[in-house]
C-alpha cells in the first residue's frame, strides 16, 4: 500500500479546494477605493418585482442616470419579485445596517404589505426619498359609447356589475384602489364594483382595446402613446391637476371627490449610521438635480415629486394609514 | 409591397458591418447566458441591458433581438443535455431531447433544436412582416372566453401524454394542478396553500417544478438504481442529422411556427402552451409512435420551432401596439423607453428606420444563430461523456444554482428538493412526470381565464361561449372527442353490412 | 439545522449484500408474510399520499374565508375544491387498481439498473448533501456550499478520486460564482472571509 503519497495528495487537494472557495470570493470582489463624494462602491438597487415592471424601470433608469452623470460607478440592479414586493421588502429589512443596498418601491408595496399581512412593513426601513409621481388615467376604447366621465359614471352607477373595470394590479394595488375610490365618490358600494385584475398594463391594454372591459384604470405613462394615437379615449385623470398635453378633466373637476396619485421612491435597510444615510440621500439628491434625470422624467411621463428623509418617512406613514382605511372599507 | 420596400431598407441598416457585429455579439452572449441555470430570456435581456448603453438605439435593439433568440436557444441546450430546462419554453424539449442525448444522439437533438429555432424564427418573422397590423388587431380581439376554450383544448390534449396507465397519468396531472394552486389567488388575492409563507405567495415557478421533477428526480432515481461496474460512456454517435432524421423533421419544423406564432402575438399567450400543443400534435402525426418518450426527434424539432416563432409573435404585439405579451417584451419595452422611444401604434410612423432595421436584423440574427450553434452541437454533446458521478453531481449543482442564484432564497432549494423527491416517488411507482408539469402550466392559466370570463359577463355562464372563436374551438373539441366514437360506428356499420 | 449523514466510504461503493428493498412509506411489519404483502403493495403508499394531499387541499379551500366580494359563480375556492375532490377520487381508483394487481412500471433508463434492489442509502446521502449545502450557503458562502454539493453528490454516486474531486468541485463552484457575481451582477454570498481580506 502506498500510504504517504495518496493521503498527502488527498489532503493537498482538500486544502487547495478550501483555499479556493474561501479566499477566492473576496479576491474576486473588486477593490473598494474612491469612497468619496457621492461615490458608493458596490451599491446595489433591489427591484421587488419582475424585469420590465414599474419599479424595475424606475430603478434601472435611476441607476443609468446616476452613472451617466458620473455620480457613482456601476450600480447593480437586481430583481427579487414576490408577493407584490413584500418578499423583497423582508429581504431588505433583513439586511440590517447594509449601507450599500437600496430598494425601489411605491404605493403598490404599501398596499401589498397590508393585503398580504406581511411581517415586515415599510416602517422597518430607512426611508431615503420619494422620486416620482404618476397619475392614474381612466380610459376607454376609441369606439366605446362613453364619451365623457359623466357618461361613464352614470352608466356605472346604474349597473355596476355589468361594467367590468380592468386594472393592472392585484387587489390592494394602485390600479385597484383608484377605481374603488372613484366608486366611493360616485356612491357605488365597493362590493358592487366588478374589478378585474390583469398582469400589468400590457394585458390590460389588450382588454381595453378589445372592449373586454368597460373601462380601464392605469398609470398615465403606460398609455401615453395609445392616447395620442387615438386608440384609447382618455376620460379623466385621478390626480389633483390636469396632465399637461392631455385633454381631460381631473375627477375633482368633474365633481367626484377623488385625489389619487401613484408614486415611487427609494428605501434602504434599517440600522444605517447617520453618515451612511446622509451619503445615500446625497447621491439621490444629486441624481435628482442631474439633467439626465430631468430628461428621463420627461420621457417616461413621470412627475417630479422629490421628498427626502423625515418628510418622506411621514409621507409613508400617512399613505399606510390611508391604504389601511380604504382596504378596511372595502372589506379586504 | 410597401412593407417589402421598407424591409429592404431595413436590411440596408441591419447589414452594415457594425450592426452585424452587434447581432453576432448579442446571439453569442444570449446563448451563453441562456445556458446558465435559472436565467431565462427576460433575465438575460435585463442583465445585459447595461452592455448596450453605449450603443445607438438601432445597434442596441439589434443586439437585444440577438440576445432574445440566443437566450431562448441556450435554454433548450441544457434542457436537452442535462434534463434541466433553463426556462419554461424549453421544458417540453427535455421530454424527447434528453432521451436522445442519453442514447448518443445529443448532437442530432441539438441540431434539430437549432434548425427548429431557425425555421421558427424565419417563418415567424416573415409572418411578422406580412401580417403585423392584421395580427395585432386580431390579437386584441382575443379575450378570456377564447383563452379558456384553448385551455380546455389543451387539457383534452393532455390525455395523449398520460402514458400507459390512465389512472397514474391523472394522478400525476392532479399533483401538478395542486402545485399550481399554491400562491395568492390571482383574482382576489386570497392565500392558497401558502401556509403563511411569503415566498410561496407567487406560487412555485414552473421552471423549478420542471427542474425538480426532471433533473433532481432523475438524479435521485439514478442514485437508487445506479448501474454499478465499469459503466460504458454515452456513445457519441454521428455528429450530424442523417437523411432519415431530416425526412422526419422537416414537416415538424414547418408546422411549429403556425402553432407558436399566434400564441406569441396574443396578450396572454406565451411559449409554454404552444410548445406543449406542438409536442402533442407531432406525437399524433408521427409515424414512429413507439419512439416517443425514448427520443423521438420530431418531439424536439416541432416544439423548438414553435417556441422560436412565438418569440417573433411577441414582437408583433410589442412593436405595433406597445403591448408586452411576455416578460422579455416588457423588458425590451422598458429598454425602448430608456432611449426615449415609445413602442405603440405610432412607432412604425415615427421610427421606421429603427423598426425595419430591427426586423431585418431578426433575419440576420437567425442566420447567425444557426451558423454559430450548428457546429457547436457535437461539441456540446461531448459534455455527456464525463464520468457518471460527475454528470449527476453536475446536474444537481446546476439545478441548485438555477433555483438559488436569482432569488437568493434558501427556501427555493428546499422546495426544489421536495419536488425532486416527489419526482423520485413518481419514477418508482410509474407515474409519468410530464402531466404534472403540464398541470402546473395549464392549471393557473385556465382558472384565471375562466374566472375572468365569468366576471366580465357578471356571472353569466354564457360569457364562456359568447365569441365565435370560443365556439369554434369547442366545436373542434367535440369533433376530436367524438372522432373515435364515429370511427367505431362507421366500422360497425361496415361490418354489419358485410355480414 | 440538518447535518448531512456521513456514510462510511466503502459502503456505497460496492453493492451491499443486505440490500433489501425498503418501501418508502410502509413501516416494517413483524410477520414475514404480512411484510411481503405490504412490500408487494407498497404502491398503496402513493394512494395514502394522494389522499392526504386531497384532504389538505380541501381543508385549505374550505377554511379560506371568502368574505370579499366574490363575483360570479366561480370563486377562489371552486378550483381547489374540484382538484381536492379529484385527488380523493384518484386515490381511491389507484387503490382499487393496485389491489386488483395493477403495478406502476418503475421507470427504466440508460443509467438505471432495475435488476438490483433499490439503494436507498445513496438517495438518503444525496438528499442530505443537498439539504446540508442549502443550509450552509448563508454561513459559508456560495462557492464553499456549491463545492460541497458537487463533491458530496459525486461521492454519494461512487466517485472516489479524493485527489481530484474536491478541486474539480471548487473550481466549478468558484467559476460559477464569478460568472454570476462579477460578470452578470447577480449577487451571491461570498463567505466568511468577505470584508476580512
Amino acid at each position: 500500500m502506498r500510504l504517504r503519497t495518496p493521503r498527502g495528495r488527498h489532503a493537498l487537494a482538500l486544502f487547495g479546494a478550501a483555499v479556493l472557495v474561501l479566499v477566492g470570493p473576496p479576491l474576486l470582489t473588486t477593490g473598494d477605493g474612491g469612497d468619496t463624494g457621492t461615490q458608493i462602491p458596490g451599491l446595489r438597487f433591489m427591484v421587488p418585482n419582475t424585469p420590465g415592471g414599474g419599479y424595475d424601470i424606475t430603478a434601472r433608469t435611476a441607476a443609468k442616470n446616476a452613472e451617466d452623470a458620473g455620480l457613482t460607478h456601476n450600480i447593480e440592479v437586481f430583481n427579487l419579485p414576490g408577493a407584490g414586493g413584500t418578499v423583497g421588502l423582508s429581504r431588505l429589512v433583513g439586511e440590517h445596517g447594509n449601507g450599500r443596498l437600496a430598494m425601489s418601491m411605491g404605493l403598490g408595496v404599501v398596499g401589498a404589505v397590508r393585503s398580504n399581512d406581511a411581517p415586515k412593513t415599510l416602517a422597518d426601513t430607512t426611508p431615503i426619498a420619494r422620486l416620482t409621481e404618476e397619475q392614474d388615467v381612466v380610459v376607454v376604447a376609441k369606439d366605446s359609447p362613453y364619451r365623457t366621465i359623466d357618461d361613464l359614471i352614470g352608466a356605472w352607477k346604474e349597473r355596476p356589475g355589468k361594467l367590468p373595470v380592468g386594472g393592472g394590479s392585484a387587489p390592494g394595488g394602485p390600479d385597484h384602489l383608484a377605481p374603488m375610490l372613484m366608486a366611493r365618490a360616485a356612491g357605488i358600494a365597493p362590493r358592487d364594483v366588478n374589478y378585474i385584475p390583469f398582469d400589468g398594463g400590457g394585458e390590460l391594454l389588450a382588454s381595453i382595446l378589445g372592449d373586454k372591459v368597460a373601462f380601464g384604470v392605469s398609470g398615465v405613462g403606460e398609455y401615453l402613446d395609445q392616447i395620442r394615437a387615438g386608440e384609447l379615449r382618455l376620460l379623466a385623470v385621478t390626480g389633483p391637476e390636469r396632465v399637461t398635453g392631455l385633454d381631460a378633466p381631473t375627477l375633482q373637476e368633474a365633481g367626484y371627490d377623488v385625489n389619487f396619485t401613484n408614486w415611487r421612491g427609494i428605501v434602504a435597510p434599517p440600522g444605517l449610521t447617520d453618515a451612511e444615510r446622509a451619503k445615500l440621500t446625497r447621491l439621490i439628491e444629486k441624481l435628482h438635480d442631474s439633467p439626465e434625470w430631468r430628461q428621463s422624467l420627461k420621457q417616461n411621463g413621470w412627475d417630479d415629486a422629490f421628498l427626502t428623509g423625515e418628510k418622506f418617512g411621514e409621507f409613508l406613514e400617512a399613505q399606510d394609514e390611508r391604504v389601511v382605511s380604504v382596504l378596511k372599507e372595502l372589506g379586504l | 409591397m410597401d412593407a417589402l420596400t421598407s424591409l429592404l431598407d431595413g436590411f440596408g441598416t441591419a447589414l452594415t458591418p457594425v450592426n452585424i457585429l452587434w447581432a453576432a455579439v448579442g446571439v453569442l452572449l444570449g446563448t451563453a447566458i441562456g445556458v446558465l441555470p435559472g436565467i431565462g430570456p427576460a433575465m438575460a435581456v435585463a442583465l445585459l441591458l447595461p452592455v448596450t448603453y453605449g450603443l445607438d438605439p438601432i445597434g442596441a435593439f439589434i443586439m437585444f433581438a440577438g440576445i432574445y433568440y440566443g437566450a431562448m436557444f441556450g435554454g433548450s441546450t441544457t434542457s436537452i443535455l442535462l434534463n434541466t430546462p433553463g426556462e419554461s419554453a424549453a421544458v417540453v424539449a427535455a421530454m424527447e431531447g434528453n432521451p436522445m442525448a442519453r442514447s448518443g444522439r445529443g448532437a442530432q437533438a441539438l441540431a434539430a433544436a437549432a434548425i427548429g429555432h431557425f425555421a421558427g424564427g424565419m417563418v415567424g418573422t416573415v409572418l411578422l412582416v406580412a401580417l403585423a397590423p392584421t395580427v395585432a388587431e386580431l390579437a386584441v380581439g382575443i379575450g378570456a372566453p377564447d383563452y379558456f376554450a384553448i385551455m380546455v383544448l389543451a387539457f383534452i390534449a393532455v390525455t395523449s401524454v398520460l402514458g400507459s396507465s390512465r389512472v397514474r397519468g391523472l394522478a400525476s396531472l392532479l399533483i401538478g394542478l395542486t402545485i399550481g394552486l399554491v400562491g395568492l389567488d390571482q383574482m382576489t388575492g386570497q392565500q392558497r396553500l401558502t401556509f403563511g409563507s411569503l415566498q410561496l405567495a407567487d406560487g412555485v415557478d414552473v421552471v423549478i417544478v420542471a427542474v425538480g421533477l426532471f433533473a433532481i428526480g432523475e438524479a435521485l432515481w439514478v442514485a437508487a438504481h445506479l448501474r454499478r461496474g465499469p459503466g460504458e460512456p454515452i456513445p457519441v454517435g454521428r455528429p450530424w442529422l442523417g437523411r432519415s432524421d431530416l425526412r422526419r423533421t422537416w414537416k415538424s419544423w414547418l408546422r411549429g411556427p403556425f402553432i407558436g406564432f399566434p400564441f406569441g402575438a396574443i396578450p396572454a399567450g406565451g411559449a409554454e402552451i404552444p410548445t406543449f400543443l406542438s409536442y402533442v400534435t407531432e406525437k399524433r402525426l408521427s409515424k414512429h409512435r413507439d419512439e416517443w418518450g425514448k427520443g423521438a426527434i420530431e418531439g424536439v424539432a416541432g416544439p423548438e420551432s414553435a417556441a422560436s416563432a412565438s418569440a417573433a409573435g411577441t414582437l408583433v404585439s410589442m412593436l405595433t401596439l406597445g403591448l408586452p405579451t411576455t416578460a422579455v417584451a416588457a423588458v425590451m419595452l422598458a429598454a425602448f423607453q430608456q432611449y426615449g422611444i415609445q413602442p405603440g401604434p405610432l412607432l412604425f410612423e415615427h421610427e421606421p428606420d429603427l423598426v425595419w432595421g430591427l426586423i431585418a436584423s431578426l433575419f440576420v440574427g437567425m442566420v447567425l444563430l444557426l451558423a454559430l450553434n450548428l457546429p457547436l452541437a457535437p461539441l456540446w454533446a461531448k459534455l455527456l461523456r464525463i464520468p457518471r458521478p460527475y454528470l449527476y453531481a453536475g446536474i444537481m449543482f446546476f439545478a441548485a444554482v438555477g433555483a438559488y442564484a436569482v432569488g437568493g432564497e434558501v427556501i427555493d432549494l428546499v422546495i426544489l428538493l421536495v419536488i425532486g423527491l416527489i419526482g423520485l416517488g413518481m419514477r418508482r411507482y410509474g407515474l409519468p412526470v410530464l402531466p404534472a408539469v403540464i398541470g402546473v402550466i395549464l392549471g393557473p392559466g385556465a382558472e384565471q381565464q375562466l374566472r375572468r370570463a365569468l366576471q366580465i359577463s357578471d356571472g353569466s355562464v354564457t360569457g364562456l361561449v359568447n365569441t365565435p372563436f370560443a365556439v369554434t374551438v369547442y366545436a373542434v373539441i367535440v369533433v376530436l372527442l367524438a372522432w373515435p366514437l364515429l370511427k367505431r360506428l362507421a366500422a360497425r356499420a361496415r361490418t354489419a353490412r358485410s355480414v | 439545522m440538518t447535518t448531512p449523514p456521513t456514510g462510511t466510504p466503502h459502503s456505497t461503493g460496492t453493492p451491499h449484500p443486505t440490500g433489501t428493498p425498503h418501501p418508502t412509506d410502509t413501516p416494517p411489519a413483524p410477520a414475514a408474510d404480512r411484510g411481503s404483502w405490504l412490500r408487494n403493495h407498497s404502491e398503496l403508499g402513493v394512494c395514502v399520499l394522494l389522499l392526504a394531499l386531497g384532504v389538505l387541499v380541501l381543508t385549505d379551500a374550505l377554511t379560506m374565508d371568502v368574505d370579499i366580494a366574490q363575483r360570479g359563480p366561480v370563486g377562489p375556492r371552486t378550483v381547489p375544491v374540484v382538484v381536492g375532490a379529484g385527488l380523493l377520487l384518484i386515490a381511491a381508483l389507484l387503490a382499487v387498481d393496485v389491489l386488483r394487481g395493477g403495478r406502476g412500471q418503475a421507470e427504466a433508463g440508460e443509467d438505471v439498473d432495475l435488476s438490483e434492489p433499490a439503494d436507498w442509502r445513496t438517495v438518503l446521502l444525496l438528499t442530505g448533501v443537498f439539504l446540508g449545502s442549502a443550509v450552509l450557503i448563508e454561513p459559508l458562502g456560495f462557492p464553499a456550499a456549491g463545492a460541497l454539493l458537487f463533491w458530496g453528490a459525486a461521492f454519494a454516486l461512487g466517485s472516489r478520486r479524493h485527489d481530484r474531486d474536491p478541486l474539480v468541485a471548487a473550481v466549478l463552484s468558484l467559476v460559477t460564482y464569478a460568472v454570476f457575481n462579477n460578470l452578470l451582477g447577480v449577487p451571491l454570498p461570498g463567505g466568511p472571509l468577505m470584508g476580512v481580506l
